[in-house]
């Protein structure tokens, strides 16, 4: 029977979610490995596992729990190990290792902001600050709506204008809410959202961060800043400078729909 | 960890806040070399919509059409953002959404999200005739 696993903690983490409902049709219970100082939280492997809506946040709920109470080390969705001896192998040969990040987090939650822009705000942005765009969008309107030619030729002009105020205000975004954390990773590019920030942020702090992304909102209000958390700390299990995350589940080309 | 104000996370949360929150609990996160990761066939429909092209035709013609209905004289929005923008916009036809300017696809994953969930079985994503999976649909032919 393989074991999927969401998270490794402290053997002292004073509330662990054994018997809660985790990954699966019906919901494996949860069950706690324990190896020396460290504990894994983990469950019995339903077969056939997919990334579904439900089984993702299963095991983002599963985290949540642990983290309320405690700091985890969140797994990336999906980890399965052959056995239990298999994760309690692994607990017991990189304790040092997983001791070292758990100390280091303790205490601190992730939270991620996304934003966007609201789309007439940043044209108007875009329009009041370059005459040649206005020149040719007010020719436009005199022609009646311009000849679709025309109207590539704006919208190309536009979306360029676009992608450079995406630049800068996320630029303007991730430096305006950088000293109210401990540290900062950032998150894959993406058509979706012009910022994709995680902060690290200690929990007594966290009113100050709060803080922070609400006066980001007072002070660009042509964004919509998206704010998550708190979360465990998915985005600074590892030391260092964080990766780019994209591209683990890229590749595969199936058409679905 | 559910007790701040204003956030959009925790399972109960908006559709957008929840893709948000997924894209790091698959993307980030713990990896272990001695355990494998299950397959993720079936979320690419997550990453294809994420990687929509921008700068497709349809997006020139889009901001061609809204620059010349834009009021440059009224300013930009007192407020924009806040929900009452959402009803004002959406009266002025489908494609004009309070959404950021280049954030078509995150609405897509969401809506492909709803699917799975009103779906409910592994297939829901297949063979569906609804409207909004028409676009989804237009937008992988766009980029390929």
């Amino acid at each position: 029977m393989s074991t999927y696993v969401y998270g490794i903690t402290a053997a002292s983490h004073p509330s662990l979610p054994e018997g809660m409902g985790g990954v699966g049709d019906p919901p494996r219970p949860v069950r706690i490995l324990r190896e020396g100082e460290l504990a894994a939280v983990v469950s019995d492997a339903p077969e056939g596992l997919r990334p579904k809506r439900r089984e993702l946040l299963a095991h983002q709920n599963v985290l949540s729990e642990i983290g309320a109470a405690g700091c985890v080390l969140p797994m990336r969705f999906g980890s399965v190990a052959p056995d239990d001896d298999a994760v309690t192998g692994v607990l017991a040969e990189r304790a040092e290792h997983y001791g070292e990040r758990l100390r280091a987090l303790d205490g601190r939650v992730e939270y991620n902001v996304k934003a966007n822009h609201v789309e007439e705000a940043v044209l108007h942005h875009v329009m009041a600050g370059n005459p040649e765009i206005r020149a040719l969008a007010e020719a436009n309107r005199q022609a009646g709506g311009g000849s679709y030619d025309d109207k590539i030729r704006l919208g190309e002009m536009v979306a360029a204008a676009v992608k450079d105020r995406e630049a800068e205000d996320g630029a303007v975004l991730e430096r305006a809410l950088a000293p109210a954390a401990d540290a900062v990773s950032v998150g894959p590019e993406s058509t979706g959202w012009l910022a994709n920030v995680s902060y690290l942020v200690k929990r007594e702090t966290a009113e100050d961060f709060l803080a922070a992304v609400e006066q980001v909102r007072k002070d660009m209000p042509h964004l919509e800043v998206r704010l998550n958390g708190p979360l465990p700390p998915y985005s600074f299990v590892e030391p260092g400078p964080a990766e780019p995350a994209g591209a683990a589940t890229g590749g595969a080309d199936t058409e679905v729909g | 960890m559910t007790v701040v104000p204003a956030q959009q996370t925790g399972g109960g949360g908006g559709s957008s806040g929840l893709y948000d929150v997924l894209e790091l609990v698959l993307d980030r996160g713990l990896v272990i070399d001695a355990f494998v990761r299950v397959s993720l066939v079936g979320i690419e429909i997550l990453k294809i919509d994420v990687r929509v092209v921008v700068a497709s035709v349809d997006t020139y013609l889009r901001f061609a059409e809204a620059c010349n209905r834009l009021d440059l004289e009224a300013g930009p929005r007192k407020s924009p953002g806040l929900p009452e923008i959402v009803g004002e916009v959406t009266e002025s036809g489908a494609r004009g959404k309070s959404k950021g300017a280049l954030s078509g696809a995150a609405e897509t994953i969401s809506d492909a999200f709803k699917q799975a969930r009103e779906g409910g079985s592994e297939s829901e994503t297949e063979s569906r005739p609804r409207a909004r999976k028409s676009t989804s649909a237009r937008r992988k032919e766009e980029q390929e």
